[in-house]
C-alpha cells in the first residue's frame, strides 16, 4: 500500500488527458508506419527492415519539395495557398516513397524470394543499412533551420479544449480577490502621484501600502494559478489535428482499398495463401508491388508531417527508431493484420507518452522493446493475430 | 595418446599467443598492436555469434548488447574493487575476462528464454529489443557513467590474452561440432520439431548455445573495456551487432572458419580504406559521382550474374569465365558512368573520404552476399588438414565429413 502510495503520489493527474492525447497522436504517426511493414509481411512474410529508412526518404523529400516551392509561413500568406504547398509536399513524398519501394521489392527483395527466409531479412538491413550510411554520403544533416521551423505554418495556432472547469470555489476566490488587489494599486499609484515619492524610497506610510499591495497581488496571483492547474484541459497543435485528421482519412483510403477493390481482394488472398493465389490466377508479383506502393505512400505521408507539424533534426537515421517502434507496434497488434497494426501504433503511441508522463523520460525508447517481449512471450501472435503453430 | 595430444595443443596455443604477442609488441607500433587486438576480439565475437545464428540456426541480431554487458560489468568492477584486490596485473584481468563471460552468460540465458517460444524473425527482434533495452539501460546509469561513458581504471594491453579468447573460442566450437555434443545443435538447426521427436532436449540445446555464445561475447568486451580504458554506450550501438552478423554471414553461416577469417577481413577493410592516401599526402577521397557510378555497376552486374546463375547453363568453367567477363564488363562499366555522372555538377563535387564508405560497403556486401551466395563464402565448409593435402596432391586422403 506504501508503495503504491507513493507511485501514485509523483503523478501528475491533470495532465494524464493531455498525455493521452500526445500519446493516440503520436501513435497515430506509428500507426501509418507499422501498416506498411504490416501489409508487407503479410503477402511476403519478410520483415521489411528497410521500411524506416523509406520514411526517412520520405522527410527529405518533404523537406526539398519545400524549398522547392519557396515555402515559409511567412511567404504563404493565404491559408489556400498555403494548404495547397502542403498538399504537394504530401504528395511528392507519398509518390517518391511509393518509388523507391517498388525498387526496393524489385531489385532486392524479389529476386530472393525463393531463397530462404533468413536471407530475405539479412538482405533487409542490408537495404536498410545502404540507405542509411549511403544517404547520409549525399544527403545534408540537420539542414540549418530544421525543417518544421521553417516550414510549419500552424506552429502558433493552438486549440484549448476545457474538459473539466476549475472548482467553483477557486474561480470565486480569485474573482474575489482581483478587485481588492486592482483597488489597492490604484490607491497606490494615486498615492506616488500625490507626495510624488519614488517608487523604491518610500515614507514609512508608503511601505505600508505597498506592502498591503504586495501581498494582495500574491493572493490574487495564488488564486488565479489554483484556477488554472485546478481544471483539466486539452491543448492540440493545429499541427497535430491536421496529422491525425489525415491519417484518418488515409487510413480510410486503405480500408476502402483493401476490402472494396478487386487488388484489395487479391491482396488478402495472396497474404491468406501465396501459391493457391497464384493457382488461382492472382498476379502475385504486381499485387506484391501494389502493397510496397501502398505500405511506402502511407510512411511517406506519415514522414512529411512529422517532419513538417512536429519536426526533430533530421539525419539519415530520421527512420531508425521510428521504424523499429513501428514494427514492434505491427507485432503487438499481430504482424499482418492491418486493424492489428493500428491497434498497436496507438498502443505504443500511448505507451510512450505514460512512460515520460510517468517520469521515467530516459526510458521512452526502451518501453517499445520491453511491450513487445511481454507480448510475445505470452501471446506470440500479438494482440489481434492468430496463434499459428509454425509447421514443420 | 589423445590427452597428450590435447595438452600438447592447449601448450602450444598459449605458447603461439604468447610469442605473437612479443613480436607484435617488438615490432609493431601501437596502431598495429590495436589492429590485431581489435581483430581478435571480432574474431571471439563473429565465432560466438556463429555458434548462436549459423550451428544453432537461432536467428540473433543483438550481439553487442553481451559485448556491452562484459565490458560494462567487467570495467566497473575495475573501477571499485582493482585497487583493494589482492589480484594484480594480468591475473586480475583474467578475473576479469571470466567475470566478463559469467555475467554475460547470463544475460544469454536470459535472452534465450525466449527463444524456447519463439523463432525466426520474432527473435531476431527481440534479441534487436534486448541488446537496445541494456544500451538504453546503461545510458541512463550514472554509476556506469551514463551517456559520457566510463573510464576503466586500470589498463591493460595483452594481445595474447585477446589471442588466446579467440582460439578458446574457436576450439570450443570446433570441438563442440565435431563430437557428439554438437549433433544436437545442428539437429535443432535443420528441423527443430524432427529433432524434439528423436529425443533431442530443444530447451537445453537453445539455451546452452545461448549461453556459450553471449559467454565469450561477454569475455571479448571485458578486454576492450580493459584495453580502451574508455567505454561509452555508443561503443556497442546496433551497428555493432550488424558488422558482427555481416561476418558471419559472409564467412558463411555455420562455419567457423569462414567466420573467423571474414571476421578479421572485415575489421582491416576500414582500416585499410581508411590509410588509403591521394597522390597529395591528404585521405583518399571519391567525389560521389565515382560512389554512385559504382553502386549502379555492382547492381547491373550482380543483376546479370544472378541471371545466368538461376538459368544454370553451359560449363562451370564456361560460366565462370561470363562471371569474370561480367565483372570486368562491371568495372570498366563504373569509369564510363562516373564519367558521365560527374557531368552533374553536385555529384562531382560532393568529396567523400573512403574511410566513410566503411558502412556502405558492409551493406553492400550483405545485399550482394545474399543474392549471389546466401551460403556465404564458405558455406559450411570448413578448414582441415585433410584439406591441405588433398590440395597438394595427396591421394585417398580418408576423409571426414561431418554433418554440417
Amino acid at each position: 500500500m506504501h508503495l503504491a502510495h507513493q507511485l501514485v503520489a509523483g503523478l501528475d493527474f491533470p495532465t494524464l488527458p493531455q498525455q493521452l492525447v500526445n500519446g493516440l497522436l503520436l501513435g497515430a504517426i506509428y500507426a501509418l508506419i507499422a501498416l506498411g511493414y504490416t501489409m508487407v509481411y503479410g503477402v511476403l512474410r519478410l520483415i521489411n527492415f528497410a521500411h524506416g529508412e523509406v520514411y526517412m526518404l520520405g522527410a527529405y523529400v518533404a523537406l526539398f519539395a519545400s524549398y522547392f516551392l519557396g515555402f515559409n509561413p511567412q511567404a504563404a500568406t493565404t491559408p489556400v495557398s498555403t494548404a495547397f504547398n502542403l498538399l504537394v509536399m504530401l504528395a511528392a513524398s507519398m509518390t517518391v516513397c511509393a518509388i523507391v519501394g517498388v525498387l526496393i521489392e524489385r531489385f532486392a527483395y524479389r529476386p530472393m524470394r525463393r531463397n530462404s527466409r533468413i536471407a530475405s531479412l539479412i538482405t533487409a538491413i542490408g537495404v536498410s543499412l545502404l540507405l542509411q550510411y549511403g544517404g547520409a554520403l549525399f544527403l545534408p544533416n540537420s539542414p540549418p533551420p530544421s525543417i518544421s521551423e521553417k516550414v510549419n505554418p500552424y506552429s502558433q495556432s493552438k486549440f484549448t479544449v476545457t474538459l473539466v472547469p476549475p472548482s467553483p470555489a477557486a474561480v470565486e476566490k480569485a474573482a474575489k480577490a482581483r478587485p481588492e488587489f486592482e483597488k489597492l494599486q490604484k490607491e497606490f499609484d494615486a498615492y506616488l502621484a500625490r507626495t510624488g515619492e519614488s517608487r523604491f524610497d518610500l515614507s514609512p506610510a508608503g511601505k505600508e501600502l505597498r506592502q498591503r499591495t504586495q501581498d494582495a497581488e500574491k493572493t490574487y496571483g495564488d488564486a488565479q494559478r489554483a484556477v488554472e492547474s485546478g481544471g483539466i484541459r486539452l491543448i492540440i497543435q493545429a499541427g497535430q489535428l491536421i496529422i491525425f485528421v489525415t491519417t484518418l482519412i488515409l487510413m480510410g483510403l486503405l480500408t476502402f482499398l483493401v476490402l472494396k477493390t478487386k487488388q484489395g481482394r487479391a491482396m488478402r488472398a495472396v497474404s491468406h495463401d501465396f501459391d493457391s493465389a497464384a493457382l488461382m490466377g492472382v498476379n502475385v508479383n504486381s499485387i506484391i508491388t501494389f502493397t510496397f506502393i501502398l505500405g511506402s505512400a502511407l510512411a511517406g505521408a506519415g514522414s512529411m508531417m512529422n517532419a513538417t507539424f512536429l519536426g526533430t533534426p533530421l539525419t539519415t537515421f530520421y527512420g531508425l527508431q521510428p521504424g523499429i517502434k513501428a514494427f514492434v507496434a505491427a507485432v503487438l497488434g499481430g504482424i499482418g493484420n492491418i486493424p492489428g497494426a493500428v491497434v498497436g501504433g496507438l498502443l505504443m503511441g500511448v505507451a510512450e507518452t505514460l512512460v515520460v508522463w510517468a517520469g521515467y523520460s530516459p526510458y521512452r525508447d526502451a518501453i517499445a522493446f520491453v511491450i513487445l517481449i511481454v507480448v510475445l512471450l505470452f501471446k506470440p501472435g500479438g494482440l489481434l493475430g492468430s496463434d499459428k503453430v509454425e509447421k514443420v | 595418446m589423445f590427452w597428450i595430444k590435447r595438452l600438447l595443443s592447449i601448450i602450444l596455443a598459449v605458447a603461439g599467443c604468447y610469442a605473437v604477442d612479443r613480436i607484435a609488441t617488438g615490432s609493431l607500433d601501437s596502431y598495429g598492436q590495436r589492429l590485431i587486438i581489435l581483430a581478435g576480439l571480432y574474431v571471439t565475437l563473429a565465432v560466438s555469434l556463429n555458434l548462436i545464428n549459423g550451428i544453432t540456426g537461432q536467428f540473433s541480431i543483438g550481439h553487442a548488447a553481451f559485448y556491452q554487458v562484459g565490458a560494462y560489468l567487467t570495467g566497473y568492477l575495475s573501477v571499485t574493487f582493482y585497487a583493494k584486490s589482492s589480484l594484480q596485473g594480468i591475473p586480475w584481468l583474467v578475473a576479469m575476462v571470466l567475470a566478463g563471460g559469467v555475467f554475460a552468460a547470463i544475460a544469454g540465458l536470459v535472452v534465450g528464454l525466449p527463444s524456447l517460444r519463439l523463432r525466426g524473425d520474432y527473435l531476431a527482434i527481440v534479441t534487436l529489443g534486448f541488446g537496445e533495452i541494456i544500451r538504453i539501460l546503461v545510458q541512463n546509469n550514472a554509476k556506469l557513467g551514463g551517456s559520457y561513458g566510463l573510464n576503466v581504471a586500470p589498463k591493460f594491453q595483452s594481445i595474447w590474452l585477446v589471442l588466446l579468447l579467440a582460439v578458446v573460442c574457436i576450439a570450443v566450437c570446433r570441438n563442440l561440432l565435431k563430437t557428439a555434443h554438437g549433433l544436437p545443435f545442428l539437429s535443432v538447426r535443420e528441423d527443430e520439431v524432427a529433432s524434439l521427436a528423436m529425443g533431442v532436449n530443444v530447451t537445453k540445446v537453445k539455451v546452452s548455445a545461448f549461453i556459450i555464445g553471449s559467454a565469450f561475447a561477454g569475455a571479448a568486451g571485458a578486454l576492450l573495456a580493459h584495453y580502451e580504458g574508455f567505454i561509452t554506450p555508443q561503443t556497442f550501438r546496433m551497428d555493432v551487432s550488424f558488422i558482427i552478423l555481416t561476418m558471419v554471414v559472409l564467412g558463411g553461416t555455420g562455419s567457423i572458419t569462414g567466420s573467423a577469417l571474414a571476421a578479421v577481413f572485415l575489421s582491416y577493410l576500414p582500416e585499410y580504406l581508411r590509410g588509403l592516401k591521394a597522390a597529395g599526402g591528404g585521405p583518399l577521397t571519391v567525389s560521389g559521382a565515382g560512389v554512385i557510378a559504382a553502386l549502379l555497376a555492382t547492381a547491373f552486374a550482380v543483376a546479370l550474374i544472378k541471371r545466368i546463375m538461376d538459368a544454370g547453363l553451359g560449363s562451370p568453367t564456361r560460366r565462370g569465365l561470363t562471371y569474370l567477363g561480367i565483372l570486368v564488363g562491371g568495372i570498366v562499366a563504373q569509369f564510363v558512368l562516373s564519367m558521365g555522372l560527374s557531368a552533374i555538377k553536385p555529384l562531382a563535387a560532393a568529396q567523400i573520404e573512403a574511410g566513410q564508405l566503411r558502412m556502405v560497403i558492409f551493406a553492400v556486401t550483405l545485399i550482394v552476399l545474399m543474392l549471389l551466395r546466401p551460403q556465404g563464402v564458405f558455406a559450411h565448409h570448413e578448414f582441415s588438414w585433410d584439406f591441405v593435402k588433398r590440395l597438394f596432391g595427396a591421394k585417398n586422403v580418408k576423409t571426414t565429413e561431418i554433418a554440417a
